[in-house]
């Protein structure tokens, strides 16, 4: 999930006190999460495609035949291979829906984690390991549901598509949903896609806030800063320093900050939060969509680090290399600077905002490829909305839904050309501390990924079969 | 023979060999046919072995009258037996006066014969140049000293003081250090009052004209530390106040901005003097300001232009390596950078590290030193005494007249650093004029002038029987 969204959001219905029952086939599914964790699928010591395999015998063992199961790789990538299944449905009139997920994980570091990241351990309420959030919970739960139902013979009225590819952690490696999208739309059209990117967040009290379904998201570009030197012998330091001209530009982008800006989803955001949000941040976000120059008002609304990437542009710094050997003066330094442009923005511009905050000519600044197209924002279709919100009523009574703009990038930038609108499904919740998606010792509240399964189970067949 | 079999191409055909050779004096004949065999055994640490040279030298030694008591040859550990060496002792005849030691070590650079425009390893007289590999680096020395070891044994009546002589190997890198080991294992062998090395010598314009003589006291020791910040990270999309790379960035930054306190020594201070001699007007008169208030900061600033000078007055911290970050859409959990420091002699690790700390100021990085071959305990600077610098400046104005002798204090390190820690002065000898292309040291086509050596070995033997006293 490139898009930690989360917020605390607005009552717009009442809650429905009503109790839920659990889904069935709990161990299946917890045999089936296990070994998705259990495989390492990070681009630099896993393989999605291994993983694709494995899969591919669940879905084949509950029932489906060779022409519903499609595993796909290129020769040039053979480990970032992907699968495709299809549940047929019944209805002539009725267009498919498209399930999507990943399969990769970010790269985690055996000797910089608690625990080994590739393993499946369960410890004082949460699961541990690379992926347990991201994005094998979800990715996890649409398999379980797509067995579960071609098991029992069920048949629902959309044919039901689930693809699971790799490559959306790493910005440069293959990309299977964008490899589907070109070579293989057949495969995934639909009429609408739930994938990663929504969710929900506990409060502060660990009690669930608000679940927020994704529209839109922000736009990544990276930039290298690289600065050169002569260098020389490490035992005659020269005036002039690669790494320390590199040093002062990464310590500038850092204290820069991009001006608030709003757009449709983030105003309509903000305003409700503003009413029912207590002093002092309710009145702050108040007058800073009356003013997106109150820095005052900006200061206590951006506390919240979510709602700070929510207001505008981000850049931050999250990669350094330097130097050639320990005993000579660097000959270049550079860093690789990411940005998340407010949809809108124009890389070029940015990059010339990022010379301007440096102020070094010393320090080059380069836009990094992939230059992406801008995301297209789904609209917010009460037929597919409305729906998470009532079901959201059930399950979590009293827990607000809202649409929100990402401040991450998913793969709904290659799915959305094609024609297929795509929502970050709630469902799933996050803890304040951001669970160690992308960091160290990732994890879950197994309450939180059960609930979530019986969620997003009643909301697929619910939009199945209307 | 072989000299002229070897040279005989087409581009020394033309030339009698005869004409090749300098006309030597009997005892300098002597000398170049143990120099000649040093440089043609191979001691470099992929293929060769210092102790077949160790051997030699001894059996030279034997044959001018050495006892088998009076030479130690040691091999090299069990995983590296061939990285031995030798500690001969000529007894003096005072035994009130302390010993001096003569070091040098046998191991040379790599040399790859498909690189080199001759064989590295066959001693080479062309056009009024020894070359070879280790003619300058560090054979010369160790052909020098093991050949005035044998004059003083051939000259009947032993000096005053003790003479010991160690040549050692794995001073170039190599696993086994044996001056190292020699100091840790059997210091009473080489104890000494003060010792003789190389890291001194000369410089000569690029005609090889004299310019001056370097006599070094006191080198500056090399330490690598590791920074390092640590953060939980989390996804770039959502930065945190707190940052990994801006913790350590502006660390450097503050580390770069915050030059470390002017020490001098007795060494510096000298050098300073002399530098002050020849310099134009107003840098004389910012070096003689800060020669009397190391304090002056506006006279540091003027000296330190010189990014030399600049070295030369302070320990030197610089940042030479940056790796921080997992994933270019992630926030970084870890950055790291290596601050290579040249600490003044006598400077100790854990004081140096305090002063990066203070220059960092926060607490939240970490700084590790790196585990290094020196000596644990920080070397004094070698004092710049009249019983040592006294005869080097009196007899070089006898054989380089008009040639001035500054003390110097270098920025890279020799096996000086074990002796210096293990309280044993030791000193960069002078009397070799490098010229401004590095004379192939440690790089291709190393020589070394004919008639240089020459000068170097009279220079050096004057010397030493000076300081082993009649």
């Amino acid at each position: 999930m490139r898009a930690a969204l989360l917020a605390i959001l607005i009552a717009l219905s009442a809650a429905q006190a009503q109790g839920q029952t659990r889904q069935p086939g709990e161990p299946a599914f917890r045999a089936l999460y296990k070994e998705m964790v259990e495989t390492d699928t990070s681009l630099a010591t896993g393989s999605c495609t291994a993983l694709a395999e494995k899969l591919a015998v669940r879905f084949k063992a509950a029932g489906y035949g060779d022409g519903d199961v499609t595993l796909f790789s290129t020769p040039e990538f053979p480990k970032e291979g992907g699968i495709v299944v299809h549940l047929k449905g019944n209805s002539t009139k009725l267009k498919p829906m498209l399930l999507l997920g990943h399969l990769d994980v970010v790269a985690a570091k055996p000797e910089d984690w608690t625990r080994s990241p590739f393993k499946l351990i369960e410890e004082d309420g949460y699961f541990y390991g690379r992926g347990t959030f991201d994005d094998k919970a979800q990715a996890a739960i649409w398999a379980d549901l797509l067995i579960r139902l071609k098991a029992a013979g069920a048949t629902p009225k959309r044919t039901i598509k689930l693809a699971l590819s790799c490559g959306e952690e790493t910005t440069y490696a293959f990309n299977g949903a964008d490899w589907l999208a070109k070579n293989r739309p057949d495969l995934i059209m639909a009429e609408f896609a739930l994938n990663e990117g929504g969710g929900g967040r506990y409060g502060p009290d660990g009690k669930p806030q608000g679940l927020a379904v994704q529209v839109g998201e922000k736009t990544v570009q990276n930039f290298w800063l690289e600065a050169t030197n002569p260098g020389g012998h490490s035992s005659v330091p020269r005036p002039d320093n690669a790494i320390t001209d590199l040093a002062r530009a990464v310590v500038a982008v850092n204290t820069h900050e991009f001006p608030v800006q709003f757009n449709d989803t983030t105003r309509g955001y903000f305003t409700t939060l503003s009413n029912v949000l207590p002093e002092p941040v309710g009145p702050a976000m108040k007058r800073l969509l009356a003013n997106p120059e109150d820095r005052d008002a900006d200061r206590i609304v951006s506390l919240d680090p979510t709602n700070h990437s929510v207001l505008r542009t981000t850049c931050v710094a999250t990669l350094l290399e330097a130097g050639h050997a320990e005993n000579a003066l660097a000959q270049r330094a550079r860093a690789n600077v990411n940005c998340r442009m407010f949809p809108g923005t124009d890389p070029n511009a940015l990059k010339a905002d990022l010379e301007g905050v440096i102020g070094n000519a010393k320090v080059s600044v380069s836009l990094k490829p992939p230059v992406r197209p801008l995301a297209k924002a789904p609209p917010l279709n009460p037929a597919i909305i409305g729906p998470m919100r009532d079901i959201a009523a059930r399950h979590f009574p009293g827990v607000p839904v809202a649409a929100m703009m990402s401040t991450g990038a998913t793969d709904a930038i290659f799915i959305a050309p094609i024609g297929i609108p795509v929502y970050g499904a709630p469902g799933l919740f996050l803890d304040t501390d951001g669970n160690g998606i992308h960091g160290l010792n990732e994890r879950i509240r197994v309450d939180s990924l059960m609930k979530g399964r019986d969620y997003l189970t009643d909301l697929v067949l619910t939009l199945a079969n209307k | 023979m072989r000299l002229m079999l070897v040279g005989l191409t087409a581009a020394t055909m033309a030339v009698p060999a005869a004409a090749q050779q300098a006309q030597l004096r009997p005892d300098q004949q002597v000398f170049r046919a143990l120099y000649k065999e040093l440089v043609e055994t191979n001691t470099t640490v992929s293929s060769g072995s210092c102790n077949l040279a160790a051997e030699q030298m001894a059996a030279r030694l034997k044959a001018a009258g050495y006892m088998d008591a009076d030479i130690k040859l040691f091999p090299g550990p069990a995983e590296r037996p061939l990285d031995g060496g030798l500690v001969a002792t000529l007894k003096g005849s005072d035994p009130k006066a302390k010993a001096i030691l003569l070091l040098s070590h046998l191991d040379v650079v790599e040399a790859k014969r498909a690189d080199w425009e001759r064989d590295p390893f066959t001693f080479i007289e062309e056009n009024g140049w020894f070359c070879g590999r280790g003619v300058s680096d560090d054979k010369a020395h160790g052909a020098i000293f093991t050949d005035t070891m044998i004059r003083l044994k051939q000259a009947g009546k032993p000096p005053k003081r003790t003479v010991k002589l160690a040549l050692t190997c794995g001073e170039e890198g190599g696993p086994f250090n044996g001056a190292k080991w020699l100091v840790e294992e059997h210091p009473d062998w080489i104890a000494a009052e003060f010792v003789l090395n190389e890291g001194g010598g000369g410089k000569a314009d690029a005609n090889g004209k004299p310019v001056s003589l370097a006599f070094q006291a006191g080198e500056k020791v090399y330490q690598d530390f590791t920074l390092e910040t640590r953060n939980p990270g989390g996804h770039s999309s959502r930065p945190r106040p707190d940052n990994a790379i801006y913790e350590l960035a502006n660390g450097l930054v503050s580390l770069a901005r915050n030059d470390f306190p002017i020490i001098l020594s007795d060494t510096t201070r000298a050098y300073f003097t002399e530098m002050a001699k020849i310099s134009d007007a107003d840098t004389a008169m910012a070096i003689r300001a800060l020669l009397a208030n190391p304090a002056d900061a506006h006279a540091d600033a003027i000296v330190s232009r010189d990014p030399g000078w600049h070295s030369t007055l302070r320990t030197t911290c610089v940042a030479t390596m940056l790796d921080a970050g997992h994933a270019r859409n992630a926030l970084p959990q870890r950055a790291q950078a290596n601050v290579n420091c040249r600490m003044f002699p006598g400077e100790s690790v854990e004081k140096v590290r305090g002063q990066i700390l203070e220059r960092l100021g926060n607490n939240g990085i970490t700084v590790t030193p790196r585990a290094s071959e020196n000596p644990r305990e920080a070397a004094p600077p070698p004092p710049l005494s009249d019983m040592v610098y006294g005869p080097a400046v009196a007899l070089a104005r006898k054989h380089f007249p008009g040639i001035p002798l500054v003390p110097t204090m270098s920025t890279g390190a020799t096996d000086g650093r074990y002796l210096n820690a293990a309280g044993m002065p030791t000193y960069g000898m002078p009397g070799r004029f490098g010229m401004p292309d590095g004379n192939g040291v440690h790089g291709l086509n190393e020589r070394i002038s004919v008639a240089g050596v020459m000068k170097e070995r009279d220079y050096l033997h004057d010397l030493i029987v000076a300081y082993a006293g009649k």
